[in-house]
């Protein structure tokens, strides 16, 4: 009885029931697809799909993060499409890649950094601030080179896009990209940050009870200001990562992304109304994700499709939760 | 009404209580905060059942009433806080839920040319076309009045109606309500300020403990008489009483102001004592806490702690220097309802739990929990349950809790027993004194003034944001008490 209720109680700290349940589903979904196309589950194609998803990992980390205090980053898609146009422009007219990417880097921070000032200090719901965030870095990214695409970014860059995109370390005789290593820690260093550290709790804190957390000694402000600035440095390593893979900086690069990225966290069990969520939920999330678009990839479903089996699918998992907390309320 | 009984789980809200009212009478239904005059209001308007008794309306016996069949029979209830959709206009409002219909669409000019007549009436000069929610608060006030005309009310209910209004538009009021009655409509009038009812009450019915007192004509009865009907219990409860010797001077507030509710206010809290903070609902007490913690601003005042002025701009700041609050409103304020207890008890703490990095050391933190589970009795299952699935006593309890491990020096309680039952009442209590002995100063804001008396070394009483009176608490009476926290509204009155 008593060990019945510590289960219980683990399985609802955070929403790690739904981790579980979309654990599950991932598994299904894994094995429906190897079924339909046995090369689905060939080593290739697993090493393949894992660095196809990794960018949706760390959109989603960021998603999760801002979705945990109770907002929402809606300007995700474009600060990516901002690093990889902004790292491209330079690298191609010959700058520095080092002194590139830390540009990059510090014009997606600013970008994190005006969300969080823009909704905690001057308190725009998060959802029209980032909006107006969203359509802004876009243009940034379509101005800095004049309209237009960039030019390949050279061979000086080899060694970034090695490091971001070609290259791979392997487990055994399991090829693991760097795409896929470097989503993998930068998840464990948030990870950690959320589940073990003050910041961490104070992002729980916040968005369950603001109020309450503010009377606790809590600084909301800083705290929601920390949660954009981890959106918006995950958006800059994905902007860097298309950048790496294209060769070139595209001014589309990461449009829809803030959706997909809701996505994975919310299937993942994040809650958009703040206060619970997981970031090993964020990846089955992700997970998922990735398994759709590539499973029917294989099975031959054109995108259209794709893009509606994955709209349906988060619904659901979002609508299911719905259905099972509440059965939980009513027994109680 | 008659015999009405309502109870609500561990309390029994409403015993018995009978009530009567006249069409064309203002009846004032008056007693202490918790006395059951919203309950009993509440069922007269079918947001609440009962669970025995009669209610006979306009010679008909009634059964439950649903808020549709109440309003349907004509009763009405003019809200404290004003219920209405501020986006819409007046004329809206008014026909909210029974607009007029030509055919599929609504008929504006109809229910603007109605909503005149009715403005009318209350010699109201607004256009049906205004937005409510731009109106000032005494024109929405009204705007409520005239709905309930409009639907040909004829009991009209007003739960302190003039607590937000000015003089001048109390006085309009009156106007209103005495021209509502010449008509014959039936009024009942809820306040606290007893100082209004010479101008309009006809009758005055009491009530105490969820129990019927007294009725009769205002005109035979006395202020004095009324009060002490009001308050006329002995202390029956016992509250336990640390003695020890008050320390030296911790706190001092100086002339302290903040927005509209909190007006100049000065006092002192030694160490080792606790400082009762009495006063009726709205009587800015829980606003003068806020300010004092730095959750709302201030406008002026200093806050001497120790010797030392603060300055104290955010929550932060005051539990950096000490000053902790347990919050008045639990769910809104108090807890994250949807995270562990656990969590909930460490959120203050974290500074104290985590190394250089702000990593939570969670050994600590599971020591301090279990410590503050098992001295503050808290009951639950584990502590990693979420904060609202445990009952309002244990959730008051982990409120309190949190702040215990800390370094403070003045803890600030506002009304911590709030419906929480008594059992845990004593444990609030005990605490308090446990606080006092260990030698902080121990603020102690609450309505009931039993429970004020009981626990509190020193009262200070408030009223219209400011502090009406100070005295020991063994020479405290509840007469005295409940007269300093009304009369100040007559004066203010009159100054304007």
């Amino acid at each position: 009885m008593k060990k019945q209720s510590i289960i219980s109680d683990f399985l609802a700290l955070r929403g790690m029931g739904q981790v579980f349940t979309v654990t599950v589903g991932l598994l299904v979904l894994f094995a429906v697809f190897s079924c339909i196309n046995y090369n689905f589950c060939s080593e290739r194609n697993i090493s393949n799909l894992l660095r196809q998803l990794a960018p949706i990992l760390l959109i989603g980390i960021g998603q999760a993060y801002v979705l945990i205090t109770g907002n929402i980053d809606l300007s995700i898609g474009s600060v990516v499409g901002m690093s990889c146009m902004i790292s491209a422009t330079l690298m191609s007219h010959g700058m520095d890649v080092n002194a590139a990417l830390a540009i990059t880097l510090v014009s997606c921070l600013a970008v994190g950094l005006l969300n969080g000032l823009l909704v905690a200090a001057c308190k725009i719901p998060p959802f029209i601030a980032t909006l107006g965030t969203m359509t802004v870095c876009r243009g940034i990214a379509q101005i800095v080179n004049h309209n237009l695409n960039t030019d390949a970014i050279g061979p000086a860059a080899d060694w970034f896009r090695n490091l971001f995109y070609y290259g791979s370390f392997r487990i055994g005789d399991f090829n693991v990209y760097n795409t896929v290593w470097i989503a993998f820690v930068i998840f464990l260093v948030f990870n950690f940050v959320l589940s073990k550290t003050r910041t961490g709790r104070h992002m729980y804190a916040i968005g369950s009870n603001p109020e309450a957390a503010k009377l606790s000694g809590v600084d909301v402000a800083a705290t929601t200001i920390k949660a954009y600035l981890v959106a918006a440095f995950c958006s800059c390593v994905v902007g860097l990562i298309t950048c790496a893979t294209a060769g070139q900086g595209t001014m589309d690069a990461g449009n829809m992304y803030e959706m997909y990225a809701v996505a994975a966290a919310v299937i993942g069990g994040v809650s958009t109304l703040g206060g619970t969520g997981l970031l090993s939920g964020v990846i089955v999330g992700a997970g998922i994700w990735g398994v759709l678009q590539n499973g029917l990839q294989f099975a031959g479903a054109p995108v259209a499709i794709r893009n509606i089996v994955i709209g349906v699918i988060v619904v659901i998992s979002v609508l299911l939760d719905v259905i099972i907390r509440t059965g939980q309320k009513k027994a109680s | 009404m008659s015999h009405i009984v309502k109870t609500f789980p561990g309390v029994r809200a409403l015993d018995d209580v009978s009530f009567n009212l006249k069409s064309g009478e203002v009846l004032a239904l008056l007693g202490e905060n918790g006395a059951g005059k919203s309950t009993l209001m509440k069922i007269l308007r079918g947001v609440q059942g009962r669970d025995s008794g009669e209610m006979i309306i306009f010679g008909k016996p009634c059964g439950d009433l649903t808020p549709q069949s109440a309003a349907a029979l004509g009763i009405a209830m003019i809200h404290q806080e004003l219920n209405m959709c501020g986006h819409l206009t007046v004329a809206e409002n008014i026909f909210l839920g029974r607009e007029p219909m030509k055919g599929m669409v609504v008929d504006r000019r109809k229910m603007n040319e109605e909503t005149r007549e009715v403005l009318a009436r209350l010699n109201m000069d607004i256009s049906p076309d205004t937005v409510v929610g731009n109106l000032a608060v005494s024109k929405q006030q009204m705007v409520e009045i005239a709905k309930a005309l409009s639907a040909d009310a004829e009991i009209l209910i007003m739960d302190e109606p003039t607590s937000a209004l000015t003089a001048k538009e109390i006085e309009d009021l009156f106007e209103i309500i005495r021209k509502l009655r010449s008509e014959g409509k039936g009024i009942v009038y809820i306040s606290h300020r007893l100082e209004e009812l010479e101008h309009i009450a006809d009758r005055v019915t009491i009530m105490r403990d969820g129990k019927y007192i007294s009725s009769s004509d205002f005109k035979d009865t006395t202020m004095d008489s009324i009060i002490a009907d009001m308050v006329g219990r002995e202390i029956t409860e016992k509250f336990p009483k640390a003695r020890c010797e008050r320390g030296k001077k911790i706190l001092e507030v100086k002339r302290l102001s903040a927005g509209k509710a909190v007006k100049d206010v000065s006092f002192d809290l030694y160490e080792g004592e606790i400082l009762g903070v009495a006063g009726l609902m709205g009587a800015g007490r829980t606003e003068m806490t806020r300010a004092l913690f730095g959750a709302d601003k201030k406008d002026s005042g200093e806050v001497v702690l120790d010797g030392k002025t603060l300055k104290i701009n955010s929550p932060r700041d005051a539990i950096k220097a000490g000053i902790v609050l347990a919050p008045e409103d639990r769910k809104k304020d108090g807890l994250c309802t949807r995270l562990p207890v656990r969590e909930n008890i460490s959120l203050p703490n974290l500074d104290m739990l985590s190394n250089l990095f702000g990593k939570v050391n969670r050994r600590k933190e599971a020591d301090m929990v279990s410590h503050a589970v098992s001295d503050f009795k808290i009951k639950l299952p584990t502590p990693e349950v979420d904060a609202d699935t445990l009952s309002g006593g244990n959730q008051q309890k982990v409120v309190v809790a949190k702040w215990l491990s800390g370094h403070s020096r003045v803890v600030i309680f506002d009304e911590p027993t709030r419906g929480i039952d008594v059992a845990a009442k004593v444990e609030i209590y005990r605490l308090m004194n446990e606080l006092k002995l260990a030698g902080m100063g121990v603020m102690f804001v609450s309505s009931e003034m039993p429970e004020v008396m009981g626990v509190s070394d020193r009262i200070i009483v408030m009223c219209g944001g400011r502090v009406t009176g100070e005295m020991m608490a063994e020479d405290a009476t509840q007469e005295e008490i409940l007269r300093r926290a009304t009369d100040f509204s007559r004066k203010e009155a009159t100054d304007q």
